[in-house]
């Protein structure tokens, strides 16, 4: 028996119990619309990959990291001990950065292309929660390493829940495991980061995957308004997959040099006696609802302010949510532009209160 | 110390010459490699037996010859003649011993340069104005002339690293230039020049890519297909031949300077010289993903193959280039010139007079002749500038003012003895200099250094001057 003809046999075998021809023959139809805007196509990919990246890296932590009174220890071990220790902690920090990065672009970009609309509103759904879990995957992996940033950056975090009127503090003290942030914290948010989040995130992410597949990707606005043989599209086997697979290199290249020319640095270990550092400020993702919060309590100071600001909060973030099932027209009538300005609005709230957050910090 | 010192706040003066270096090397060496393609491709043109696709192939050679022209006529020289600024400026000493050593390889490279300009213009101008024949023969006029530069200037960079044995010992008696050829055919010779030819064919190929990819494959398929795989065909050598050539050069340094290399593997720890090792990771990063992107996307798809690809693969490639001249600038340290001068001008053999009569005393620019400055903070402050600034600032690149912070003034001054008594088992002996001077320079150095870590409060200020002096 040849080579050819014994691999040819191995695949009728496994094509039998597993249709793998039904798969083939779906990649092989399956094609994506190609256009002015075909780049943001790429962001859903890139965060995919990041993804990966973050599981893989996550994984190879694990061996060494141990949560509880240890915690520091032991991320200083993988540091400024282990060999290429600080290489898997930096790219674990810098994709998980650049992965949160990521599914804001491919946000707004699904966004402004308007590709929440009928069939796609679960796409959309989906989608908003797994950025809602991968800020929380952000919230409790920054605590981990407990150093002084960690430290105080989760005690200034832990006010957000906290504010929340009335079941707001058992929420918080739940979180922390105590009425302090300490080991027992860190033991709590190492068990959501590991064992939580992720169960709840592979099957919503396969469902979302799932949904692209089933719906394939949506044409702009101004593309589908064309006459269909104006349509251009590539198949995607393998011209569209080579591309992206392409995309995921560049951004492996972007990430490894972040992480070896910045490597993410290690402070000093957490001690609460101490006095907070200066300038302690969330990670940049919380900065403009933190930003947010800020302003607002500077003009309605006092507890009503927070309510104000957290059910203000609530409304927008629900507008945004729900936009699928407000903005359903296929033609660019008047709901369809008042959508498209307040994304417009939301994209330059986001940057300023950024901007403003970073530029008040003392 | 014979020169005056420039002085670079934040950059320090080592990136000025970094940055314009760097710059240079992704020029010149597409110029040379580039200088062998553009020939070879026009060789292959005119030997093409489809009259319509050879007219095309010409027509495109004539667009890439002309952007080949601006950027290594233009970028590349003035580029080129800023190294000598920056080299001259911020690194007088080592700067004066290659030129008593090289002042006639260099007139030779400068005269194959003047060739290589006159050729480069000439090739683009008589495009279709000369018979073909001795159109080609200038491009070859060209390739040689250009090829002649890399060869004598990797010599003289080789040799910054490995000296070689004979050259070191005549180094010094005034009888140096006798050794010019041991010197110039030192022990990283020829796989440093082996490993640049892999890298300026490999740059001939990306830059082609850029103007290759910009072709309609639409329209000219048969043309774009043929001219970009053709392209990518140039960076098969050098990723072939590169990891063993790697591996001879590497053989060639001295084994304490190899081992720089590994100081990064397992901390990131301030001042512990990590950054090397993961400079040299974005290397095979990179490396590794061009070979990719070249080979599927280029190579396999040449019609679809577009410029936002081409720029990709460019800045990869540039990306290697930069981190790989970095890295063998660093591969250098604790040396300038290995085993004869330190990385702030030093000469080795210097150190135990240095060590007795001061380290002022041999700085003739330091101060006129009206005499030698009164504070232990302003002579400690012309040591740091001296000893310390051609790799350390106190504010921006490698600050000392941060990898100081924390020590007190006894702590501080246990540091810098560290340095002075430069003990074979100190950490620092790996990559830094010794600190050289007396006891006191030891002291003024350590006053100044703890000046800027813990700054006087206002108020005692002019107190603590005073007990400075």
């Amino acid at each position: 028996m040849t080579s050819k003809s014994a691999t040819s046999s191995v695949y009728d075998w496994v094509d039998e119990r597993l249709g793998l021809s039904e798969l083939a023959a779906f990649a092989r139809h399956k094609t994506v619309p190609a256009h002015a805007q075909s780049f943001w196509y790429y962001w859903g990919g890139i965060s995919l990959f990041l993804f990966l990246v973050q599981c893989f890296t996550g994984v190879l932590l694990l061996v060494y990291y141990r949560p509880g009174a240890e915690a520091y220890e032991s991320v200083r071990q993988i540091t400024f001990v282990m060999h290429f220790g600080w290489l898997i902690r930096s790219a674990h920090a810098w994709s998980a950065n650049l992965f949160i990065f990521a599914i804001l672009v491919h946000m707004f970009s699904v966004y402004f292309m308007k590709a929440y609309r009928k069939p796609r509103e679960f796409g959309w759904l989906s989608g908003m929660a797994l950025l809602g879990i991968a800020s929380v995957f952000g919230f409790s992996g920054y605590l981990l390493p407990m150093d002084e940033l960690s430290y105080f950056a989760t005690k200034v975090g832990l006010q957000i829940p906290a504010a929340v009127p009335f079941i707001g503090p058992a929420i918080a003290s739940m979180l922390r495991g105590g009425p302090e942030v300490g080991e027992f914290t860190v033991q709590r948010f190492f068990a959501l980061h590991v064992v939580v989040l992720p169960a709840i995130f592979l099957p919503l992410l396969g469902f979302h995957l799932w949904l692209v597949q089933r719906h394939g990707n949506a044409a702009p606005p101004s593309v589908e308004a064309l006459p269909p043989a104006e349509r251009k599209s590539i198949p995607f086997m393998p011209n569209f997959l080579r591309k992206d697979l392409a995309m995921w290199l560049i951004s492996l290249n972007i990430l490894a040099l972040l992480a070896s020319v910045f490597p993410w640095a290690l402070g000093a270990q957490a001690d609460s006696l101490v006095p907070a550092p200066a300038g302690i400020h969330p990670e940049w993702y919380f900065m403009s609802p933190f930003e947010m919060l800020k302003l607002l309590g500077n003009v309605l100071p006092g507890e009503v302010g927070e309510i104000a600001g957290l059910l203000l909060f609530t409304l927008g973030i629900a507008l945004w949510i729900l936009i699928p099932f407000y903005d359903i027209r296929k033609d660019s009538g008047q709901r369809a532009r008042a959508a498209h300005y307040f994304g417009l609005i939301a994209v330059f709230a986001l940057l300023a209160t950024t901007v403003i957050g970073y530029w008040t910090i003392r | 110390m014979n020169y005056p010192f420039w002085d670079i706040p934040i950059l320090g003066s080592g990136w000025v010459i970094g940055i314009i270096a760097i710059f240079h090397v992704m020029i010149s060496q597409f110029a040379v490699g580039g200088g062998l393609y553009l020939p070879m491709a026009e060789r292959k043109a005119q030997r093409m037996s489809d009259p319509e696709l050879r007219a095309e192939w010409l027509k495109q050679l004539v667009s890439h010859s002309k952007f080949f022209l601006i950027l290594t006529g233009v970028f590349g020289t003035v580029s080129g003649v800023g190294i000598w600024f920056a080299i001259g400026l911020t690194q007088p000493e080592a700067t004066s011993t290659l030129i008593h050593n090289f002042v006639f390889g260099w007139a030779m490279e400068w005269v194959f340069f003047l060739v290589e300009l006159a050729t480069a213009a000439v090739y683009y101008y008589t495009w279709n104005r000369i018979d073909p024949k001795l159109h080609l023969k200038v491009g070859w006029v060209y390739a040689g002339a250009s090829a002649a530069t890399l060869i004598i200037i990797n010599g003289i960079l080789a040799f910054m690293l490995t000296p070689g044995g004979t050259w070191l010992a005549v180094a010094g008696t005034g009888h140096e230039a006798s050794k010019f050829w041991n010197a110039f055919f030192n022990p990283t010779y020829w796989p440093s020049l082996l490993l640049r030819v892999g890298v300026c064919t490999s740059l001939a190929g990306v830059w082609a890519l850029i103007t290759s990819s910009q072709i309609d494959g639409d329209k000219h398929p048969a043309l774009k297909s043929s001219l970009v795989k053709w392209s990518v065909r140039w960076l098969v050598p050098s990723f072939v031949a590169t990891p063993f050539l790697m591996i001879w050069y590497l053989w060639m340094v001295p084994t304490s300077q190899r081992a720089l290399l590994t100081l990064g593997i397992d901390t990131i720890g301030s001042g512990t010289f990590s950054i090397i090792t993961r400079i040299a990771l974005i290397i095979i990063v990179t490396s590794a993903t061009i070979v990719g992107v070249a080979y599927y996307l280029a190579y396999r798809n040449p019609v679809e193959f577009n410029l936002s690809h081409a720029v990709a693969v460019l800045l990869l490639a540039l990306m290697a280039t930069g981190a790989g001249e970095y890295s063998r600038e660093m591969l250098r340290k604790p040396y300038v010139i290995g085993n004869w001068m330190f990385s702030n001008g030093v000469r080795v053999p210097y150190v135990s007079r240095i060590n007795e009569q001061g380290y002022l005393a041999h700085s003739a620019w330091t101060w006129n002749a009206d005499g030698a400055p009164t504070t232990s903070y302003s002579r400690g402050e012309a040591i740091f500038r001296g000893e310390c600034g051609s790799c350390h600032t106190l504010n921006g690149y490698r600050p000392l003012a941060h990898l100081l912070a924390g020590r007190d003034a006894t702590n501080i001054g246990n540091f810098v003895t560290m340095l002075h008594e430069y003990k074979a088992d100190s950490p620092y002996r790996r990559f830094m200099p010794p600190m050289v001077g007396t006891k006191q320079d030891v002291a003024d150095l350590t006053n100044f250094l703890n000046a800027q870590v813990n700054p006087p409060k206002p108020g005692v200020n002019q107190a603590a001057l005073r007990a400075a002096k």
